[in-house]
């Protein structure tokens, strides 16, 4: 739309002389950009065909034996590989679910702050752990669930015996989702407060008219309001569902739980930066990138279909 | 106007309950940071016998102490995570703009370029290969390769594009009729008309460079040369102040470990503390920029 806007006037200046001139600003301005792509992203993608080779590093891309797909086939025979990309999901799935039904919640309850300095508050308070990396959270969130922490406090206070959250592979999981969500809900109920200030509030003049209490209206106005918004940031999540958060799960997690915590990317950093099996590594991360690739094509279809707008 | 206020202006039950719900999601955020800060400011015995507290029973800056000099290395990591925060970001930014620019303009071979640039933002080389290449060039160990694995985002380009194709033509229209050429157009209107969607993304930029730790890791692997959150990561993970487990811990061990990680915690996270409050309208500007219609 905008676009569309835009050409005619570029061509009226077009048209008035100087043209040749500058288009090839344009193309200069590009340049440095288009030049870093090229060189930082295309030339290892170009690199990513050592995933059907015996990549030996002395040798190069170019010496290497090609094995076709062998190394794939190696990937699907071992036991493992099933185990992380059930990981994966299941872990990313959870994120999905709890990242957009935590935000919804959190922004009903604010929208019912009347005092701006409240509730400016309690956003600035929940936004903090976004800015933060997982790096400080994981030392944060281990000293929470540590043996000595209040979960831990409140569980022998009860009577319970202790547990040990990070290395229990019946929490792990749990642990990452909830902390997951922990430091995200903040953040992520930006987009749902802006959809609920554009809510009409004449529908609740109404409803309250009509006898609905408070309750009813967030069930039968409020939650319907916002349901393009969830609607869209779920297909533009689906993209994302291989992605089960690198950083979170290597910082938080040991080899006592690999069987429950492994995802597709720690997978790969073992594989290939730990064990330096190149080949192997760089075909995972490709298979995964292939995945990733047909589901975000699909999640912006989907998205484009169900709001008339997506991601590009 | 008056009936839309009243809706809101009674304090009544569900503000009540609103309220105490948000303070237990507050609570829930900052509890574990509070108690970060009074494990940093507490001594090892007074942590031994309540490792819970809401106040450090013994207070000392020991912990912050020893961090600086056991840690030795905190001052190197500031250097590190500075200098790749300034020029990472000034260099990614006027990457970016001039994309960004170029792109919301019609020139020669721009769908092309356009859907090459996409292409990128879904499909990269993976771990591996990038790693490899960065090794060949020379990269490793430096602080220009730390800058360099993160300067370009194709994402930032296209959202500021869709912001500079935004600006009314108007006042474009108005420029050329005063005699001014693109470049002059693009500095005199569109840059100062498109600062706060700038601003937003240099804050970005400036952020993802201070908890930038994953490609250092990986880069920065001899020691003279390093960032923040790897610092963080050699404490906690005993690597830079020392293994604690095993005997010699009962003898030789004046120190608090628990102490000295929290402080460190505490002085990587404290400039963004500082900071992300009164920055908040960019931040929040950005998720709405990415969520709605890109």
């Amino acid at each position: 739309m905008k676009q569309g806007n835009n050409a005619p006037a570029i061509r009226r200046t077009s048209q008035a002389g100087h043209a040749g001139k500058e288009k090839r600003m344009f193309h200069l301005m590009m340049l440095p950009g288009m030049i870093m792509l090229f060189l930082f992203t295309f030339v290892p993608l170009f690199g990513s065909l050592m995933a059907f080779q015996n990549y030996v590093p002395a040798k190069g891309i170019f010496g290497s034996k090609w094995v076709g797909l062998e190394n794939f086939k190696f990937i699907f025979s071992l036991p493992d590989s099933r185990q992380v990309f059930v990981n994966t999901l299941v872990i990313a799935f959870a994120k999905l679910v709890l990242n957009i039904i935590v935000p919804v919640f959190f922004a009903i309850l604010l929208n019912e702050i009347t005092s701006k300095i409240f509730k400016r508050t309690f956003q600035t308070i929940v936004y903090l752990p976004h800015f933060l990396s997982w790096v400080v959270l994981a030392t944060v969130v281990t000293n929470m669930f540590s043996l000595t922490g209040p979960f831990n406090a409140v569980i022998s206070a009860v009577g319970g015996s202790p547990i040990q959250f990070l290395a229990d592979n019946n929490w792990f999981r749990k642990v990452i989702v909830a902390t997951d969500v922990w430091k995200e809900f903040g953040y992520n109920s930006v987009v749902y407060l802006a959809a609920l200030t554009s809510i009409d509030l004449g529908l609740y003049e109404a409803a309250s008219i009509d006898g609905a209490n408070r309750f009813e209206q967030t069930l039968h106005i409020t939650l319907p309001s916002l349901m393009p918004t969830v609607i869209l940031m779920t297909a533009l999540n689906l993209g994302n569902i291989l992605n089960a958060g690198f950083d979170q799960v290597f910082n938080l997690y040991n080899p006592i739980v690999y069987e429950t915590a492994d995802i597709i990317d720690t997978y790969v950093y073992r594989i290939g930066m730990v064990e330096r099996q190149y080949s192997i590594g760089t075909a995972v991360g490709l298979l995964k990138s292939v995945i990733s690739f047909i589901l975000i094509m699909g999640a912006n279809k989907t998205a484009k279909k169900l709001t008339g707008s997506g991601i590009f | 106007m008056k009936k839309i206020k009243m809706r809101h202006k009674r304090w009544d039950g569900v503000q009540i309950v609103a309220t105490v719900l948000l303070l237990i999601f507050s609570g829930l955020i900052l509890i574990p940071f509070w108690n970060a800060v009074v494990i940093s400011l507490e001594s090892a015995r007074a942590y031994s016998l309540h490792p819970f507290s809401f106040l450090p029973a013994e207070f000392t800056l020991d912990n912050y102490k020893e961090m600086f000099e056991k840690g030795g290395g905190l001052l190197l990591a500031y250097q590190g995570t500075l200098i790749t925060t300034f020029f990472g970001t000034a260099a990614g930014m006027t990457v970016s703009v001039l994309g960004a620019y170029a792109f919301s303009r019609q020139f020669p071979g721009k769908k092309l370029f356009f859907r090459v640039m996409l292409f990128t933002m879904f499909f990269g080389g993976g771990l591996v290969p990038t790693y490899l290449l960065y090794r060949n060039l020379g990269l490793l160990n430096t602080y220009a390769g730390v800058i360099i694995v993160s300067l370009v985002s194709v994402y930032n380009i296209i959202i500021m594009k869709n912001g500079f194709e935004g600006t009314p033509m108007e006042l474009q229209e108005a420029a050329m009729i005063d005699g001014a050429n693109d470049l002059v157009i693009f500095g005199r209107v569109m840059l100062p008309l498109q600062k706060p969607l700038i601003a937003t993304f240099t804050l970005f930029s400036m952020v993802g460079y201070w908890n930038n730790w994953y490609w250092p890791m990986l880069m920065l692997t001899k020691g003279n040369k390093n960032v923040l959150q790897l610092f963080l990561r050699g404490v906690v993970n005993g690597t830079i102040l020392g293994n604690t487990s095993g005997a010699s811990m009962a003898a030789e061990q004046q120190w608090f470990p628990q102490g000295v990680k929290m402080a460190s915690v505490f002085m990587v996270m404290l400039p963004i503390m500082l900071v992300y409050p009164f920055l908040q309208k960019y931040f929040t500007r950005g998720i709405l920029l990415g969520a709605v219609k890109a």
